[in-house]
């Protein structure tokens, strides 16, 4: 599968990620162009369902960004998400997912590099996984 | 090997069991202690006297225009709808005087050639309880469809799938299913060894014998909705539907029947509220966090405390009310057979949601690793079939994947 592209959703919240996203951008560094990003004021904001939607219309990776422990703008939010995530990808599995699907990353607002760093490591990852396991519905 | 190998063996940890009945007499104990405590915290005694049944207006014979059809079918279901819709009381005397039953196979005799041999739109209103499983539910709906005014899915599995759409989990689908259940279960397995040593028997789809050949139905890789399959009307949800959203149906189909008053919109839920079950429930929230999540046989319920605080999963944050919370009410956790809200999709993604603002945060959670955040959500066994026992049928992945591992 060399020629496989993975699509990816990848959500960022507002007052980390979003801003680290930038930076890397601003910086100008290399990285692949395979993620699309939604930009949610907390990554406890990103609902599972938003997961599952995202499964299921066929992307072959989401990633979750947000603040690091402790950081979180709304205090916890972030202890959230990691709980839900983690539930998440137990149902994912159970589905017959491979849970390194998913993935829940800590990125700061000054972090572009590490951005770039999980962005390009993610790709890595779901090219070697190769594309969603979902089939398309017959009707 | 597969899933339903797993799921048994998982079973069969008998010793586990042993430990929890002895985890029971120690909480006894202290549980008699906590109710006190809960008595002296919600400071009124809730009761959980069912409210009588209302019995209502018999209805007054056959309207003017004469009776109407009513056909009652169930596809893949376990039967129990069928038997709900006796739930109406005494009414249910009077409803042959309004309808005739042209069909229902519990009940009474109509088949499938006197349904063929009707008029589209003939039949005023059919009732559909069960998914849609194999080739006979489907052809069946698809002509009670053609035949009826109105179509009515019945009951959970219609509107959701309800737990015949777990079925979909199984990896290798009705191949899977048919060779566990003619070879693997003890009883079967024991009857294949005793009769067919050299090949087990396994139901066929057709079979030639000397008198010509016998068909059987074809099972389905995927348990379908109802709506999946036909354009239908309304929706009654419930494992069964209660019995005042089985009155508010009858009333709407006997206000139709009589006075000609105009139906509902069509897509209309009936017997649900705006609001979840925990709006109904009368127990006090005192949101506590809970680490450990028990079974209700696991504890001494207390009355008047959410049963989310006392550790019992129940989903009712997840489910939309309507059902007057009878299972809450009696000690048992929700299991969401009234499906999600109006506003999400996903009855079990509001649960993750809800569950894991449930867990508490721990003093070392800013430098904790995954593991341990893994090993807490891993305290909820099966979340999968437990957050969506009902609707995976509506689900938004509704079926089993395989990884190909990047081939």
């Amino acid at each position: 599968m060399a020629d496989f592209e993975p699509r990816i959703v990848t959500f960022c919240c507002n007052w980390c990620s979003y801003a680290g996203a930038d930076g890397a951008g601003v910086a100008r560094l290399q990285m692949p162009t395979n993620f699309r990003i939604i930009r949610t004021m907390c990554s406890a904001r990103v609902d599972p369902e938003f997961i599952l939607r995202a499964f299921s219309k066929g992307a072959d990776g989401v990633m979750v960004l947000g603040c690091h422990p402790g950081d979180c703008h709304y205090i916890g939010g972030n202890y959230r998400a990691r709980r839900r995530i983690a539930l998440l990808r137990l149902v994912l599995e159970q589905y017959g997912f491979d849970p390194r699907r998913l993935k829940l990353e800590w990125v700061s607002a000054s972090e572009g590099e590490k951005f770039q760093k999980t962005v390009t490591e993610f790709v890595d990852v779901v090219k070697a996984l190769g594309p969603t396991p979902l089939q398309k519905e017959a009707n | 090997m597969g899933f339903l190998d797993e799921l048994f063996k998982k079973k069969e940890k008998v010793e586990d069991v042993a430990a929890n009945v002895a985890n029971k007499a120690e909480k006894a104990v202290k549980g008699a202690a906590d109710a006190a405590k809960a008595a002296a915290y919600d400071g009124e005694k809730v009761t959980h006297e069912l409210q009588k049944a209302d019995l209502g207006e018999l209805l007054p014979g056959a309207p003017k225009g004469g009776k109407i059809n009513l056909a009652i079918y169930w596809a893949a279901a376990c039967g129990g709808c069928d038997v709900s819709i006796l739930d109406v009381n005494e009414r249910i005397l009077t409803v042959g005087d309004m309808a005739n039953i042209v069909m229902w196979p519990v009940a009474a005799d109509g088949k499938e050639k006197d349904i063929a041999a009707m008029e589209d739109g003939e039949i005023t209103v059919s009732i559909i309880s069960g998914a849609v499983r194999n080739s006979e539910n489907e052809h069946m709906v698809k002509l009670l469809r053609q035949k009826s005014k109105i179509v009515v899915a019945y009951g959970t599995c219609a509107c959701f799938g309800g737990s015949p759409a777990l079925a979909n989990l199984v990896a290798d689908g009705k191949e899977e299913i048919l060779n566990y259940v003619y070879t693997k279960t003890p009883t079967s397995a024991d009857f294949q060894k005793t009769y067919h040593k050299d090949a087990p028997v396994i139901p066929k789809v057709s079979c030639k014998v000397p008198e010509g050949e016998l068909t059987l139905p074809v099972l389905y890789d995927t348990v379908k909705t109802l709506d999946q399959v036909v354009d239908v009307d309304y929706f009654v949800p419930g494992c069964p539907p209660q019995q005042e959203t089985i009155s508010q149906m009858l009333k709407a189909v006997a206000d139709f029947a009589y006075a000609g008053v105009a139906l509902p919109p069509k897509g209309t839920t009936i017997g649900i509220t705006t609001k979840t079950l925990c709006d109904e429930c009368p127990r006090k929230k005192a949101n506590a966090r809970i680490t450990e999540f028990l079974e209700p046989y696991q504890v001494n319920v207390q009355d008047g405390i959410c049963l989310m605080d006392q550790g019992i999963l129940c989903l009712g944050p997840s489910t939309i009310g309507g059902c007057g919370a009878r299972c809450t009410k009696a000690g048992q956790p929700c299991r969401g057979c009234y499906g999600p809200t109006a506003d999400v999709q996903e009855q079990g993604a509001s649960m993750f949601t809800a569950v894991a603002s449930l867990l508490p945060i721990l003093d070392d959670d800013p430098i904790c690793d995954e593991e341990k955040i893994v090993k807490i959500v891993s305290e909820i066994k099966d979340p999968l079939g437990y957050f969506y026992a009902f609707t995976l049928g509506k689900a938004l992945i509704k079926k089993a994947v395989k990884e190909t591992g990047g081939q």
